[in-house]
């Protein structure tokens, strides 16, 4: 549905995207990961047909995304990452407008999806928090029943709980056969839905694998504490490698060994267990280290 | 063009266009009710006139002044009307693409079937519509006014006013043409408008110096403004015609090379 070859392109700074290359099956949610700057916004640009590639293709349903660019953009929702609406308007004239320029006419599933998202459409946009301002941007992108839906950064400026409806909308839509690319610089935002992954940094795919292999890779970090000084000693000592952080609390960071860190810590009185999540920079700097190895 | 896109574009604008056109059909009003008292005491007028230096007067338009005509086109289409229009052009040129591009929200534009080609001939056909607007109310309240404020048989022929104002539509047609062009060239709101509005002011500047210093007419060739003479229109002297095919040949060929650009050119939405 989406296909990517050695796309690259150069900005004057040298800054880019090189020798993309990834595609995306039929009914599958791929994510797109990487911090800031790193080059996904520019790849999704190059789906839209904002931009035109100095090397390689980006294909839409086999589509150029580039010299048949209205075509191809006739089968996608774009969510783009960075809402910018036009002055005056109210949710519902922007509605209208892009659900005319879609060729939708029948409102049924916009009013479904104001529904389930829970905003007012008839405030004027500029009114709108953030928040309100991304719902507004997640039912033009849903509303025509496109088979492709392109989301820069989707759960940006979303609650906790709506960003839970936003899941259950993208994972009602994969059951329905559609197709995403969904780009996040949070690994936990793409976990709950994708299939496959894509990293990238500095413009280049650093890896594209599937997300249980990513998962596993991620390595978590657990705050152990515990009550007595002895135990702390003794795990200290053990094949956990911890670091001790404070008199009572050992830092330990597992990948994988879960089982180990369990079986350990079973024979000794902890009071207290909390995770850090990893950050998506951790992952990419396990990457590096792995290929200087 | 896409109809959704253009009602929507109308609805947002319609009040700019409605208030630059009830502005220029009121000043338009307020000067035609000036013109029986200035031709009850023409002599005196003309006296005083004798007295300001020649070059200041074609500068304004003001060489001849016996009818309704040259009246109007020396206190308002030689000047005041050129300043609201051109501001106007090159605001609306700038609005409907560049700021977009700018702001983003080019990219919601871009995001359905609607093509690129299909998107800038909306905001061209926006500004037309907004140009024409303009010109309706301008020239209705210029002729009802010349019907009911001026009694003698001196009251402006209708073909000639029509002519002021049909040639004055096509030389903003032409200047919002470039004006778009430029818009549609620009990542930088600013720079565009910086650009589009400087032209347009050296434009206009041209004209006036060719004609205040008469050793540099030659430069009026080099601006559109010295096709626009509504004194002139008003007594039979202008090549209308002329005027006409030109502006609107500059007016089509910006339109259309403005659609070449952006449908070609690297968006950084």
């Amino acid at each position: 549905m989406i296909q990517i070859d050695n796309l690259t392109q150069q900005f004057s700074n040298g800054k880019g995207i090189f020798d993309v290359t990834f595609s995306v099956e039929k009914g599958e949610v791929f994510g797109f990961l990487g911090p800031n700057g790193s080059g996904k916004s520019t790849t999704i640009r190059h789906l839209m047909g904002y931009m035109k590639p100095q090397k390689g293709q980006a294909k839409i349903k086999d589509l150029d995304a580039w010299e048949k660019q209205a075509e191809a953009r006739s089968h996608v929702g774009y969510l783009p990452g960075e809402i910018a609406f036009i002055d005056g308007l109210t949710g519902n004239d922007f509605l209208n407008m892009i659900g005319g320029m879609q060729g939708v006419h029948n409102k049924g599933r916009r009013a479904e999806l104001i529904e389930k998202l829970q905003f007012n459409p008839k405030t004027p946009i500029r009114k709108m928090s953030k928040g309100m301002k991304q719902k507004v941007g997640i039912v033009a992108t849903f509303m025509h029943d496109p088979d492709i839906y392109i989301l820069d950064e989707p759960t940006s400026g979303l609650d906790p709980l709506m960003q839970k409806v936003f899941i259950d909308l993208v994972l009602e839509e994969k059951a329905k056969g559609k197709t995403f690319l969904m780009s996040s610089h949070s690994f936990s935002e793409i976990e709950r839905t994708c299939d496959r992954a894509a990293i990238i940094r500095d413009g280049k795919i650093v890896t594209i694998s599937n997300i249980h292999e990513l998962q596993s890779m991620q390595r978590k970090v657990f705050n152990v504490t515990l009550t007595k000084q002895e135990d702390v000693k003794a795990i200290l000592a053990s094949e956990l490698k911890p670091e001790k952080i404070d008199d009572f609390v050992v830092q330990i960071e597992l990948q994988g060994n879960y089982d180990t860190f369990i079986h350990i810590l079973s024979r000794y009185h902890v009071k207290n267990i909390s995770a850090d999540e990893q950050s998506l920079e951790q992952i990419f700097m396990d990457y590096y280290s792995r290929e200087e190895v | 063009m896409n109809l959704s896109l253009y009602s929507q574009m109308m609805k947002t604008n319609v009040k700019t266009f409605f208030g630059f056109g009830i502005g220029s059909a009121i000043y338009v009003t307020l000067m035609t009710s000036l013109f029986p008292m200035i031709e009850d005491n023409m002599e005196e007028i003309e006296g005083m006139m004798d007295m300001f230096p020649d070059a200041l007067l074609r500068a304004l338009g003001l060489e001849t002044f016996n009818n309704y005509g040259q009246f109007i086109s020396a206190e308002y289409y030689g000047l005041f009307y050129l300043l609201i229009l051109g501001v106007f052009s090159v605001m609306m040129a700038i609005q409907l693409l560049a700021r977009f591009v700018d702001r983003g929200s080019m990219a919601y534009l871009l995001s359905t079937r609607v093509s690129r080609a299909q998107v800038v001939i909306t905001q061209i056909l926006v500004l037309i519509s907004g140009l024409i607007i303009i010109h309706i109310l301008t020239f209705g309240a210029g002729f009802l006014a010349g019907e009911f404020l001026i009694e003698t048989e001196s009251t402006i022929a209708f073909s000639e006013f029509f002519e002021i104002n049909f040639v004055g539509f096509l030389l903003f047609f032409a200047v919002g043409g470039y004006s778009l062009l430029i818009s549609s060239m620009f990542n930088d709101e600013r720079n565009a408008f910086s650009l589009a509005g400087g032209l347009t002011f050296l434009f206009y500047g041209m004209n006036m110096m060719g004609k205040i210093v008469t050793d540099i007419e030659w430069i009026r060739h080099f601006t559109p403004f010295s096709l626009y003479e509504p004194g002139k229109i008003a007594s039979g002297d202008a090549d209308v015609w002329l005027s006409c095919i030109i502006l609107a040949a500059i007016g089509l060929i910006s339109y259309i090379l403005a659609v070449f650009i952006f449908r070609k050119r690297n968006l950084p939405l």
